[in-house]
């Protein structure tokens, strides 16, 4: 019976509050239910000292001259090994792997995201 | 079985809405492990040997010159990727395109995109057994002797060019013009598993088998209406999806309930036809509505339209569907007073079935993903008709390309309509100086070529431009040289958005004054009819980002 109702909750979400009461109305979940695979994001990096930061632009007015004083910073203060710069060819979508591509060796991306 | 005891299995084949149906099938064949050990994308998957004769093609002499064959399907997203690119190739070399599917798809499809080379079909797949191909797109390029030099199977923009180069033409495909570099196809219509044979016709809108929705259970004693308003809702009571209603919806379309449609951006949820079915019940389409629903979500999904931008961005914009041909009256679309309206079924739940899959499917939750910052009350449903019967030129579809009998949805990403009020012009160039003046507004005032525009005559100002015998380009072209920000505009703003990028701006006079152009070409500039017979009332729509690089307005057969 556990087993049972652990599965409704995992199934029903939010209904599983109401187990044990009758089920009548059926629905189609109308919502996305495509499996998707799960990342676990890298552990926080405790100091920038001889790493390698990548610095994005996404193509919007300024973002350059965010970067530039960030470059600058991160090269003067916190003595980073080198820095990546790149930028998208549109703000209007998704990064081409090209882009991604450059980045792949930093240990941390900083992105300028707007104007 | 993909779902056992209600888990859908989680695997991740590829990031094609095709995966499935090709991980299935490709269990079966033992090209399956070459595939998963060796397949780079470029690797021919042919038994084709290079250097050797190809098959025999129906009205393809071996000695008559190098030539590229393409293997496509009708509903492959990158068979259709790849056609304009291979439009370009064939200004200058022999390109023959070899469609999979039969003669209604095929005529869709070359009368859609308009393929600018010799398109022939495969009856049995004959030749796409002859050839062995997985894939589609799959190209090969022939020799002038008739023998294979180069094969590949996807899309990708250095092969293409390379294949260009060595039919003696100019490169075909740019690095960023807003298409993905290179995009895996979909598999062989030939190897796919058909129900009635594998020489049975093919389906028209199957596209992949997705995961089967789960059921939800609504205990007695909660309102269902309820209950669905609050998980479901685009902040408006829905139709609970029941299995009863989805079953009614799903009588309006032939397509297996598990096929999917589309992957709807930004999260690429597949849209199964029950999926949309359950979305259409809860907009509360009639079953008829499904015949529109499928082309319409694979048309949102195209990527030219670019929706996770669309779906994503702090602008206004959101997907305004324009209805065209017969379709309008079948299922009685308004197009005339109240053209945007609550005037009229058809127009508010199509609309607002779409903007609730675009929710609940692709994920763009307003407090969510989607990050627009005023938002658009088009966004509860944003749907209009063609008033063809009081438009004086060409309907709408056919300046895209259709025929007046074939009904079409066109979607552009869209700010909401600015209203223009002109009653007292009586010539064609004062109306469109009016109109002109409310253009120049369109993102911002001082940007220009950043966005394109839709403009929305009312019946009354089509006739006074039509009654002086313009035609509507010469109405379109009159507008780009009419619209324009004038440089004093700029004076005293550095800084404001605009003032910036005036070193690309086109210099020119507009009634003596000296201006910047406001758009890019004449065909930046949309013209539609809609609305009532009485009231000079028309309206511009700004757009969101133009061109390759943001959102460009798709048009699609029903």
């Amino acid at each position: 019976m556990r087993e049972k109702i652990a599965r409704r909750r995992f199934f029903f979400g939010r209904l599983s509050s109401l187990k044990g009461m009758k089920m009548s109305v059926k629905l189609i979940n109308p919502m996305n239910e495509t499996p998707v695979r799960v990342s676990v994001p890298p552990a926080r990096l405790r100091s920038l000292e001889g790493k390698t930061v990548g610095l994005l632009d996404i193509s919007k007015t300024g973002g350059n001259l965010f970067l530039d004083r960030l470059e600058q910073l991160l090269r003067e203060q916190f003595h980073v090994a080198s820095v990546v710069r790149t930028m998208k060819p549109t703000f209007a979508k998704p990064a081409p792997q090209v882009v991604i591509e450059q980045l792949r060796g930093a240990d941390a991306v900083i992105e300028a995201l707007a104007d | 079985m993909l779902f056992t005891a209600g888990i859908p299995v989680t695997f991740w084949p590829a990031p094609n809405h095709k995966a499935v149906r090709t991980f299935w099938a490709l269990c079966g064949r033992s090209e399956f492990l070459r595939l998963c050990v060796y397949a780079p994308c470029d690797s021919p998957n042919t038994v084709l040997e290079l250097g050797h004769p190809a098959p025999a093609i129906p009205g393809l002499n071996p000695g008559s010159g190098a030539a590229l064959v393409v293997f496509f399907e009708t509903d492959c997203p990158t068979c259709r990727l790849a056609v304009p690119y291979l439009n370009k190739l064939a200004q200058g070399a022999r390109v023959i395109g070899i469609s999979q599917d039969d003669d209604a798809a095929t005529n869709a499809f070359v009368q859609q995109l308009a393929t600018a080379f010799t398109v022939q079909r495969d009856p049995g797949f004959v030749l796409s057994r002859a050839f062995d191909l997985t894939f589609v797109p799959s190209l090969f390029l022939l020799g002038s002797d008739g023998r294979v030099l180069r094969s590949h199977f996807g899309f990708d923009k250095s092969v293409l060019n390379e294949m260009a180069a060595r039919l003696q033409c100019s490169p075909v495909a740019e690095e960023f013009d807003g298409v993905p570099n290179s995009k895996p196809g979909c598999m062989s219509r030939h190897l796919e598993p058909q129900v009635d044979g594998e020489s049975g016709p093919a389906p028209v809108t199957a596209s992949a088998r997705g995961v089967p929705a789960s059921i939800m259970e609504i205990p007695d004693g909660e309102d269902p209406f309820e209950y669905c308003f609050r998980t479901f809702g685009d902040g408006l009571p829905v139709i609970p999806p029941t299995t009863e209603r989805i079953a009614r919806m799903l009588s309006g379309v032939s397509a297996e309930r598990s096929n999917v449609i589309a992957r709807v951006p930004p999260c690429y949820g597949e849209a199964t036809v029950e999926k949309i079915a359950a979305n259409a019940v809860m907009a509360g389409c009639v079953p008829d509505m499904m015949r529109v629903l499928l082309p319409l979500v694979r048309a949102v999904c195209d990527e030219h339209l670019n929706l996770h931008g669309v779906q994503a961005t702090t602008h206004f914009a959101a997907p305004l569907i324009i209805i065209n041909g017969p379709i309008r009256n079948e299922l009685r679309f308004a197009y005339r007073q109240n053209a945007f309206s609550n005037v009229a079924r058809a127009n508010s739940t199509l609309g607002r079935a779409l903007q609730l899959i675009l929710l609940n499917i692709g994920g763009a939750r307003p407090d969510g993903i989607d990050m627009s910052t005023l938002g658009n009350p088009g966004k509860f449903s944003y749907c209009i008709a063609e008033h063809e019967e009081a438009n004086p030129w060409e309907p709408f579809h056919v300046e895209r390309g259709f025929n007046r009998q074939q009904s079409a949805l066109t979607l552009f990403a869209a700010e909401a309509p600015h209203g223009i009020s002109e009653h007292t012009a009586r010539t064609p160039e004062q109306v469109l100086k009016s109109i002109s003046y409310a253009l120049a507004t369109v993102w911002t005032y001082r940007l220009c070529l950043g966005s394109d525009a839709l403009v929305v005559l009312s019946p009354e100002h089509a006739q006074t431009i039509h009654r002086a015998g313009w035609s509507k380009q010469q109405a379109r072209e009159f507008l780009f040289e009419n619209t324009g920000v004038p440089l004093r505009a700029y004076e005293g703003a550095p800084d404001a958005e605009g003032s910036q990028m005036v070193t690309k701006f086109q210099e020119i006079l507009i009634d003596g004054d000296r201006c910047y152009q406001k758009f890019r070409s004449p065909e930046s500039i949309r013209i539609i009819v809609a609305g009532g017979t009485a009231g000079k009332f028309s309206a511009v729509i700004g757009g969101w980002v133009a061109g390759p690089r943001g959102s460009e307005m798709v048009t699609y057969p029903i």
